[in-house]
């Protein structure tokens, strides 16, 4: 699993350095899509004059100040963002450039720490799942990935291919946000199902005459190998499982409730998190585009994917965390380790599962007028 | 069955765990914004002081602009004109409806919302990479505001689109209103109706309809001197 991480890892880098640089040269001179001013209507009486600018927002009540920061925070770097795409223009690409790709990367990393998204359902999708934190951090990324090439395929399809209007984008935007949530929640519902029957199993083996340690200690490993082999799971992710614990068969083999990886289950639940495109990156890639900078739009996108990688990657490693902290609350007992697994399966399956659900019923609600 | 003997210590661990992964559930649809709008609105008076309608000026981020524009330029001169712009424009406020155009009239102190009709007036236009909607929100029923005042309030409940007032002329009175004056009202934090919007937003943020923003909402107190 390292070298996939590794990889992946410098694959964004890579991608993100060459869409930074490439296109340095002739941003200068890069045509507009528009000319140099839009003509503006005839205003009324009441509203004349240039473009209004916004009282900072305020928010009541006893979180008000957090709320308050939170939202002027981002309203100030989304309107950095678009100063600087402007910049990258008029003033000195390579530093506009530079900003661009930091002011993205921060603002991937605030924009996926506010609530909803891929992040709670990774975090519970890696809690139910017997991953480690490098797998979290995997799938973080690959949803991550997906999502912004998402919003690239998205925007280079409707905009660029066939000149197709803000309207459509954004009905694209809510058809794969209705198609995502609907499979994050059979994901969930998958995870459940396994879950269960796993469960099942043990407690009718367990409860076929042996005690409970003497059966774990004596199948340890033929229960293991078996699972996997009859779930075609063609990987060799056994080997660790005995890392750490070799002498205790019986709390290895209880990490079976929570299920072994595989990549047809990381692939899904990436393909079911990541078939949205990032909301953030379209606008930005539309604007880019208006501006006549395409690349800046897609150099943006991917420094924002990667910040919203790391955040989520954050979450789904302290989710891990306190699995483990549990686990190791008392490590020796076995029905405690079975307890902690049993609840990490279930409750993460079920999280999944209402998520998804949530989302997707919010998501048949009437269409956004913006 | 397993031995599930547990002890009290590992219980509350338990209980702990559940309680974390629980509070990953999606706090509302989307708490965070994703359009910002600048509002400008004009309070239309007519006869007798009495308020007739309220005209929205609603100036959008350049973000959201450039989607929304995109692709609308039918003859391709870089040029937005109204016309061009008139599908966007209808769209905008016919979807409005469903969310009560984020516009919340009421007596003040009164709980409930005065009824406003359909939007007349309607028009977008596009210039220096902003994007406005312009419409006029009749009252069903006119309303003379008197010294105790009508307030307006402009939100997204959901918070999808944050709304904030103008920093300059953020609410204006339109027509013959002598001694009638508008202004915007700072956010309160003690007040108890702050309080209850407060709670009614946090256990609404748990499902589709979150009223997150209604703690962003910004109020405009409409009054007049007896005459």
């Amino acid at each position: 699993m390292r070298a996939p991480v590794t990889k992946i890892l410098l694959g964004f880098v890579l991608a993100l350095v060459v869409t930074m640089c490439a296109p340095l040269a002739s941003a200068q001179t890069a045509p507009a899509a528009f000319g140099p001013s839009a003509q503006s209507q005839a205003a009324p009486p009441a509203f004349s004059g240039p473009a209004p600018h916004a009282a900072p927002l305020q928010a009541k009540g006893p979180f008000g100040s957090l709320l308050t920061w939170i939202a002027q925070t981002q309203q100030t770097m989304q309107r950095k963002l678009a100063a600087t795409v402007k910049d990258l223009k008029s003033g000195n690409a390579l530093v506009a450039g530079f900003w661009l790709a930091w002011g993205s990367f921060v603002y991937g990393i605030v924009h996926a720490a506010g609530p909803g998204h891929g992040k709670a359902i990774i975090s519970s999708y890696v809690l139910a799942n017997e991953e480690t934190v490098r797998r979290g951090i995997l799938i973080s990324f690959l949803a991550a990935a997906v999502q912004g090439l998402m919003a690239v395929a998205l925007v280079g399809v409707l905009v660029i291919a066939i000149n197709g209007t803000g309207f459509q984008v954004n009905a694209w935007v809510a058809h794969l946000e209705t198609a995502s949530y609907a499979l994050v929640f059979v994901v969930g519902f998958l995870l459940l199902v396994s879950a269960l029957r796993r469960l099942w199993r043990r407690w009718t083996a367990a409860g076929s005459g042996h005690s409970y340690d003497a059966h774990a200690h004596a199948h340890a490993h033929a229960h293991a190998h078996a699972h996997a082999h009859a779930h075609a799971h063609a990987h060799h992710h056994h080997d660790h499982r005995h890392e750490d614990c070799e002498a205790c068969g019986h709390i290895v083999d209880v990490r079976d409730i929570a299920g072994p990886m595989s990549w047809k289950k990381v692939l899904a639940v990436v393909f079911a998190v990541g078939i949205r495109p990032c909301s953030g990156a379209v606008l930005v890639l539309i604007f880019a585009l208006a501006q006549g900078l395409f690349w800046a739009g897609v150099a943006a996108t991917f420094a924002m994917a990667f910040g919203t990688a790391i955040t989520v990657s954050v979450l789904a490693t302290l989710a891990l965390g306190s699995r483990q902290l549990a686990l190791a609350a008392d490590g020796q007992n076995a029905s405690w380790v079975e307890a902690v697994w049993t609840v990490c399966a279930i409750g993460g399956a079920l999280l999944v599962m209402t998520i998804g659900l949530l989302l997707f019923l919010t998501s048949l609600g009437p269409a956004r007028p913006f | 069955m397993p031995n599930w003997s547990l002890n009290g210590p590992q219980i509350v661990l338990i209980i702990a765990l559940i309680g974390s992964l629980a509070s990953g559930l999606p706090k509302g649809a989307d708490a965070h914004p994703h359009v910002w709008a600048t509002v400008r609105s004009e309070v239309v008076f007519g006869p007798e002081n009495k308020i007739t309608g309220i005209k929205q000026a609603w100036t959008f981020d350049e973000f959201y602009s450039a989607m929304a524009v995109q692709g609308l330029d039918a003859n391709g001169d870089g040029v937005y004109t109204k016309e061009e712009l008139e599908e966007l424009a209808k769209v905008n406020v016919d979807s409005l409806q469903e969310f009560d155009y984020f516009t919340f009239v009421r007596e003040a102190g009164d709980e409930s919302f005065l009824p406003l009709k359909g939007p007349e007036d309607y028009w977008v236009e596009y210039g220096d990479t902003v994007l406005t909607l312009h419409f006029t929100l009749p009252l069903k029923t006119p309303i003379d505001p008197g010294a105790k005042g009508v307030t307006i309030d402009v939100y997204d409940p959901s918070f999808f689109v944050a709304f904030g007032f103008a920093e300059k002329n953020p609410v204006t009175v339109g027509g013959m209103a002598p001694g009638c004056t508008a202004k915007v009202d700072a956010p309160d934090a003690e007040s108890a109706e702050a309080a209850k919007a407060l709670s009614e937003a946090f256990f609404s943020q748990l499902g589709a309809n979150s009223n997150y923003g209604s703690q962003f909402a910004q109020t405009a107190l409409v009054k007049c001197e007896p005459r």
